[in-house]
């Protein structure tokens, strides 16, 4: 059983316990604190003479959100982006609802997984997808091609796109200075340090990434992150038929000891990865036990690129600082258990975005601390409860390998298939029938007390 | 036939350990019966005996080249990929049929034929094949093979701890107050403490036990803390 070593938790403050047990009743705090603050916006000054300036660092999919609401909302936005053509590692998988959010052309989506195998430890293979209506699919994408297209998207509603690194940024000297952002501008010239430049804005939303700088500017702390490993593979045809819209997915001490092994179909290879928190040294043995697993199904393929990525556990301690706020995987909005990061990237950005222009009734009026506190606040209040749901599910079941093989085992109930695809698919946790949740809650103690009961057998072996 | 029951009877419980290793690597049907528990042996002997002649008879072949090689044929094991193999693991889930007992299927023996299955794999992990799937699920066992199996001896030893307890405790009590049992049940603090007692037995048996219900405690509030995190720098402004 995965061994949980839990650091003491409590941010950055060195608060002492009577804070810790006042966090818990947050609900009703940060809205007596809201109600103040709103007043304290409203007599923020007039711009005169221009409008509101915000950077955003990171054209990812939450930079690129970001930057088009913000352009919309008749904000005068840069975004500042390091590598135009970054093909970043990922898995690549959107839910449904996020092509309808953000309007994203289907000749975006290379693939759609309309099935899904869960393979447990001891290779019992389920199939779920039965209950997707015809419409319903996940999509696959190439992040250079989603990353590229919301940028261009931003860059046609008005916002200026700078390729240059982000280096550092001078806080303000007083309440309403602006801030001094310094980068590197590279103007598409492959290889060079680029030419140091600065510029004055008034705000800033963070979206580059998990190893983001903006975060340590504002020193929002760090987080746990586990290592995604992932090896393109690319198969031969016959092999390829079979996942032409099939992602798996492999769970087992084998191969990972708090994650799990895919196999996602890309455009025309598959990606065979793993990830792991507390085992970071061992990915490679992790990855050889992936590909052993698919063994059969990847044979004769050849790996055309190896790639990893950190992917964060959860979110900074800090997630805002001022005028200066983080979103995407800068802020840490992975889920767990699934490891999604791509749509509450996009989402986070467009919501901070939104929080910016009614803040600065578009564009004409300051911004402070407060309205980007209402995105934090909408943020938390929407999408908690997924993320929390989600962290319910990996602790239990990513455990040990009896909690995994009672896993795949209720991923064979039809009830349990549609309410993790209408959860997934459209991002609301959906409460379902009471009868039927019961009858799960039921099934599902069957499972992890028969698996238990078999492991506990295996031991005396 | 004398010298298979030969081969079993050199397999007794004391060269269990040692003997394990190496057969689990080449004879995918040993671990099933050289792993069982000695009087259960001369059992399974007489099963393959009156199954499949066949088993018995390949495995005094390997027999005696398993002897020959050493340790240097276990390397290339991932090679030959070993895989389970059982005669009663037919298209990927046990074969009921096979585990009749008296008319009636022997539960005892799915779960066991099982468990090694899963050991086995856990120790050697295999590719999944699309041609051969698994498709056992544990819920065909019946509710009540798992309680007698699983939650009988258990109920037994803890309710047996409750009674030991409760009877010392209740003599404990009347010798010190002179309150008798019907009496004792009628107080509330007696109540109390039998609840307290009641859910010491069930929730702690072993020193472990303490420290993991803390951590689940902790644990299920850490995720919340971490998100929350943000806020506490407005509390503090």
């Amino acid at each position: 059983m995965a061994s949980i070593t839990l650091k003491s938790f409590i941010g950055l403050r060195q608060s002492s316990l009577e804070n810790h047990h006042s966090t818990i009743t947050l609900p009703s705090k940060p809205l007596q604190y809201l109600r103040h603050n709103i007043i304290a916006s409203k007599s923020s000054p007039k711009i005169t003479g221009r409008n509101l300036r915000v950077a955003v660092i990171g054209g990812g999919p939450a930079g690129g959100a970001a930057a088009e609401t913000l352009a919309k909302g008749g904000i005068e936005t840069i975004l500042i982006e390091r590598k135009m053509d970054n093909a970043k590692p990922c898995g690549g998988a959107i839910p449904l609802c996020m092509v309808g959010e953000f309007d994203l052309p289907l000749d975006i989506i290379d693939r759609r997984v309309t099935k899904m195998k869960m393979i447990s430890p001891s290779n019992v293979a389920v199939d779920i997808g039965r209950t997707l209506k015809p419409h319903e699919y996940i999509g696959m994408v190439r992040r250079e091609v989603l990353d590229a297209y919301l940028r261009d998207r931003a860059r046609d509603a008005g916002a200026t796109i700078v390729n240059g690194l982000f280096v550092k940024m001078d806080k303000p000297i007083d309440k309403y200075a602006p801030y001094v952002v310094h980068y590197n501008a590279y103007d598409g010239k492959a290889g060079s340090t680029g030419t140091k430049m600065t510029m004055e804005v008034d705000a800033i939303i963070g979206a580059d990434g998990a190893n983001s700088r903006v975060a340590k500017s504002i020193d929002a702390g760090d987080y746990e992150y586990a290592i995604a490993f992932q090896e393109r593979i690319k198969i031969p045809d016959d092999k390829m038929v079979y996942y032409e819209n099939l992602a798996e997915m492999y769970v087992g001490d084998d191969v990972s000891p708090d994650f799990y092994g895919w196999v996602f179909p890309k455009c025309d290879h598959v990606a065979v990865g793993t990830g792991t928190v507390t085992h970071k040294p061992d990915i490679k043995k992790f990855q050889l036990a992936t590909r052993l697993r698919a063994r059969d199904k990847i044979q004769g393929g050849k790996i055309i690129r190896v790639e990893a990525h950190p992917i964060p556990e959860h979110p900074r301690p800090r997630r805002l600082s001022n005028r200066v706020a983080l979103v995407g995987d800068a802020a840490g909005y992975v889920t767990k258990c699934s490891g999604e990061g791509i749509y509450f990237a996009a989402k986070s950005g467009r919501m901070c975005a939104e929080a910016i222009v009614a803040g600065s009734e578009n564009g004409t009026r300051m911004v402070d601390e407060s309205d980007l506190r209402n995105y934090l606040q909408k943020w938390d209040k929407t999408y908690w409860p997924t993320y929390k749901v989600l962290d319910i599910l990996q602790k239990v079941f990513y455990r040990s390998n009896p909690a995994r093989e009672a896993f795949v085992e209720m991923c064979a109930d039809e009830y349990v298939q549609k309410m993790t695809f209408d959860s997934y698919l459209y991002k609301t946790v959906v409460p379902g029938n009471p009868l039927d949740d019961l009858k799960l809650a039921v099934n599902t103690i069957g499972s992890l007390v028969r698996a238990n009961a078999l492991r506990n057998e295996m031991a005396k072996i | 036939m004398t010298s298979s029951m030969a081969f079993f009877s050199s397999t007794t419980p004391t060269n269990l350990p040692s003997f394990s290793p190496s057969s689990k690597t080449h004879f995918p049907i040993n671990p099933l019966l050289s792993l069982k528990p000695q009087r259960q042996v001369f059992g399974s002997v007489r099963a393959t005996e009156n199954g499949s002649g066949a088993a018995v008879v390949v495995e005094e072949k390997k027999d005696s080249t398993e002897e020959g090689n050493g340790a240097p044929v276990k390397a290339d094991v991932a090679e030959l990929g070993a895989k389970f193999e059982d005669p009663k693991w037919v298209s990927g889930t046990w074969d009921l049929k096979q585990f009749q007992k008296d008319g009636a299927t022997d539960w005892d023996a799915v779960i066991d034929a099982e468990v090694k299955r899963r050991k086995w794999l856990e120790d050697n992990p295999e590719s999944s094949n699309n041609d051969f799937p698994v498709v056992f699920d544990t819920s065909i066992i019946p509710w009540w093979a798992w309680m007698k199996r699983f939650h009988l001896p258990e109920a037994e030893l803890l309710n047996g701890r409750a009674a030991m307890v409760g009877f010392f405790m209740a003599y404990f009590v009347d010798s010190l107050t002179g309150v008798g049992l019907v009496d004792q049940m009628g107080n509330f603090f007696c109540k109390t403490l039998l609840f307290v007692a009641v859910a010491g037995v069930l929730l702690i048996r072993k020193n472990e036990d303490i420290d993991n219900l803390k951590k689940l405690i902790d644990e299920t509030t850490f995720y919340d803390k971490q998100w929350q995190a943000t806020w506490q720098d407005e509390k503090k402004e």
